[in-house]
């Protein structure tokens, strides 16, 4: 495993970096967030230990930036701030985890291996497609910068559609995704819903979004 | 409020009632008795000349209608003659007949002309007669009476409702006191945010509204300012933890040499150190906020205050010099005023050049401390926020320290009635001589 520790306090980062070569990990130590940026695109870490506060661009910054870099190594935060707001802040931006200090190092090691087993998948926390976006955190969907509004149940399809571009979704799969128990086989208020979906993010734009697979079900046009 | 309103609006209208009611009748009245007398005049002017007779027809022009009339009698009280209405009973007493021939007599009676209807006389004496004129007032009564059914209605209806309106107006008025309220009634420090509605109106409702909120983004700021303060603590107190956490995790892994032993141990020892010298800021900090920093005071000799802080930092081989005239003298703190030129002198040494300065004078607010380096010393803008808490130069944390050791130094000086200042590379304490 190799892993980057972004830490500014020099006694914190001797620590951890020694503790996880202790476990035959490999370890490089940033102490700004610009230096974590940069040496997390350019080498393939199995993980990214962050710390939130840090000289120059903080932990959040740090993260946002990665995955609008399509940087998708896997990150662990890790902070003295406790907050709610601020857990939510980081999850929100793109970190995996978050680990608040003081912790322990034994769980730091059990976290990052969970995390290297999750693997590095392309994984957003915006989902995007051509103009199309639509942020789960904000429950926002716009296109080409401009608001759509949506109900629950049509957000749920398209963000479930979002999930999975260019994959095709059969009505019960979408069924069993945007919808709760009380429906059993009812698919038919799936084909409604798609309508509905259609009139609001496809037409008014002349786009073409959702496409329909005869006799198999819907797919997001990737 | 409404009942004391319309008390006073039942006032009102009872004593206009009466005002009018009463003005109104005397107006009557004096017309009658004015065209009363206006006919006496004439019809007595025409009895002196042609005699007392009523019933010619010159007469007949004085005499109009079938309301009015007119007698002549003579002093045994006996009709001489009289008007078509009035020329059998005598219309008067002998005692009245007395008085107009004294002078003259004005009176109202009933039943003169008809069962009941109200009459007006006025006789005077002409000659060795007295002529009675008289009109019958059954119109005016008639006109009273209606206006006194008016009165009656009207009245009470005209206070129910200036009553219901003024109940309403102040319904209104107080509608958005009451918007007020409930608002206030919410804000907590969970939402600090909130305000209270602001009435359209400029009026005192509005003034108050807008106090009101003023109030309370003070207050949303002091909160604010606390929770910053909270929440910078608790960060800066768990970094010297975990640091303590990790190291000791590490240490009791199996295998472990004795030296690496002793190693983990003192740099827990450090941490513990740095750990207890923070806790003991964050003390005196949050007491010197609630206004309960203890102070032990005794006086002092400002010489001897400077050379034992600069004689701390000379062993270990800092350059610090002392300044200050003899017997220069306060009242202070002995212990807390050494901790705040200690943090003076070691920011000095960390961020600043050169040799350190320690002087001392009297200004005008009081004993001024100062500590000086040879470097540039802060810049303005940061000067301005130098003396709050968790504030560093760069939010780097090479320095070691959490950003109080100014906040420090301010909440020393002030405890001692002053305050903290800094320009350039002097940072100084006003102290205000005794206490």
């Amino acid at each position: 495993m190799r892993v980057l520790v972004v830490e500014d306090e020099p006694k914190m980062a001797g620590l951890v970096k020694r503790g996880l070569e202790e476990e035959c990990i490999a370890v490089d130590v940033a102490d700004r967030g610009e230096d974590a940026v940069w040496m997390a695109g350019s080498t393939e870490y199995d993980v990214v230990v962050l710390d939130v506060m840090l000289p120059g661009l903080d932990g959040f910054e740090v993260c946002r930036r990665l995955r609008a870099d399509e940087v998708w190594t896997p990150v662990l935060m890790l902070t003295a701030r406790d907050a709610v707001e601020d857990r939510v802040a980081g999850l929100d931006g793109g970190a995996d985890d978050y680990l608040v200090k003081p912790f322990s190092f034994e769980e730091l090691l059990a976290r990052l291996r969970a995390l290297v087993r999750r693997g590095a998948a392309e994984r957003p926390a915006v989902l995007e497609a051509g103009d199309l976006r639509l942020e789960p955190a904000t429950r926002r969907v716009t296109r080409g910068g401009a608001e759509i509004s949506l109900s629950p149940k049509e957000f749920a399809l398209l963000e479930t559609l979002m999930l999975r571009p260019g994959k095709v979704l059969s009505r019960l799969q979408l069924l069993e995704h945007a919808w709760d128990d009380t429906y059993e086989n009812r698919s038919n208020v799936v084909d409604v819903y798609i309508r509905y979906l259609r009139e609001k993010i496809d037409r008014p734009f002349g786009a073409d979004t959702i496409e329909t697979v005869r006799g198999v079900g819907y797919r997001l046009r990737a | 409020m409404t009942l004391a309103f319309a008390l006073a609006l039942g006032v009102v209208l009872g004593a206009l009632g009466i005002v009018v009611y009463t003005r109104f009748e005397d107006s009557l009245n004096e017309n009658t008795d004015q065209a009363l007398r206006s006919r006496a005049t004439d019809i007595a002017a025409l009895v002196e000349r042609t005699g007392p007779q009523l019933s010619a027809r010159r007469a007949e022009r004085f005499v109009e209608s079938d309301e009015s009339f007119a007698q002549i009698l003579d002093a045994d009280g006996m009709v001489v003659d009289g008007s078509r209405l009035a020329d059998s009973r005598a219309l008067l007493s002998a005692d009245e007949i007395a008085t107009a021939r004294a002078g003259s007599l004005t009176l109202s009676r009933d039943g003169v002309i008809e069962e009941g209807d109200p009459a007006r006389l006025f006789a005077v004496p002409v000659g060795d007669l007295v002529l009675v004129v008289g009109q019958d007032t059954e119109d005016n009564e008639e006109a009273l009476g209606t206006l006194r059914l008016l009165l009656t209605l009207g009245l009470p209806i005209a206070l129910a409702l200036g009553s219901l309106a003024g109940y309403a107006v102040a319904a209104a008025a107080l509608r958005p006191v009451e918007a007020m309220r409930r608002k206030a009634a919410g804000v907590s420090e969970d939402r600090p945010g909130e305000r209270l509605p602001i009435p359209p109106v400029d009026d005192e409702i509005r003034r108050l509204g807008e106090t009101l909120n003023a109030m309370l983004a003070r207050l949303e700021a002091a909160i604010e300012r606390e929770q910053g303060f909270v929440a910078d603590a608790s960060h800066e107190l768990r970094t010297p933890l975990a640091i303590l956490k990790t190291e000791l995790e590490l240490a009791l892994r199996e295998g472990r040499t004795e030296a690496e032993l002793r190693a983990a141990l003192e740099s827990a020892s450090d941490e513990t150190d740095r750990l207890s010298r923070l806790a003991d800021d964050l003390l005196v900090l949050a007491r010197s906020d609630r206004g309960t920093l203890q102070l032990r005071w005794e006086p002092l000799s400002v010489r001897r205050l400077l050379d034992g802080v600069a004689e701390r930092f000379r062993t270990t081989g800092d350059d610090v010099e002392v300044d200050v005239e003899d017997g220069l003298e306060l009242s202070g703190d002995r212990l807390r005023l050494e901790q705040a030129l200690g943090n003076l002198v070691a920011n000095a040494i960390t961020h600043g050049k050169g040799a350190v300065k320690l002087s001392a004078r009297n200004g005008e607010d009081g004993v001024e401390l100062h500590v000086e380096d040879e470097g540039q010393g802060m810049a303005p803008e940061f000067a301005e926020r130098a003396f709050e808490r968790f504030t560093r130069a760069d939010s780097a944390r090479t320095g070691g320290g959490a950003g109080l050791g100014l906040a420090i130094v301010k909440a020393v000086a002030v405890a001692h009635g002053g305050t903290a200042k800094a320009r350039g590379a002097d940072v100084w304490m006003v102290l205000r001589n005794g206490r």
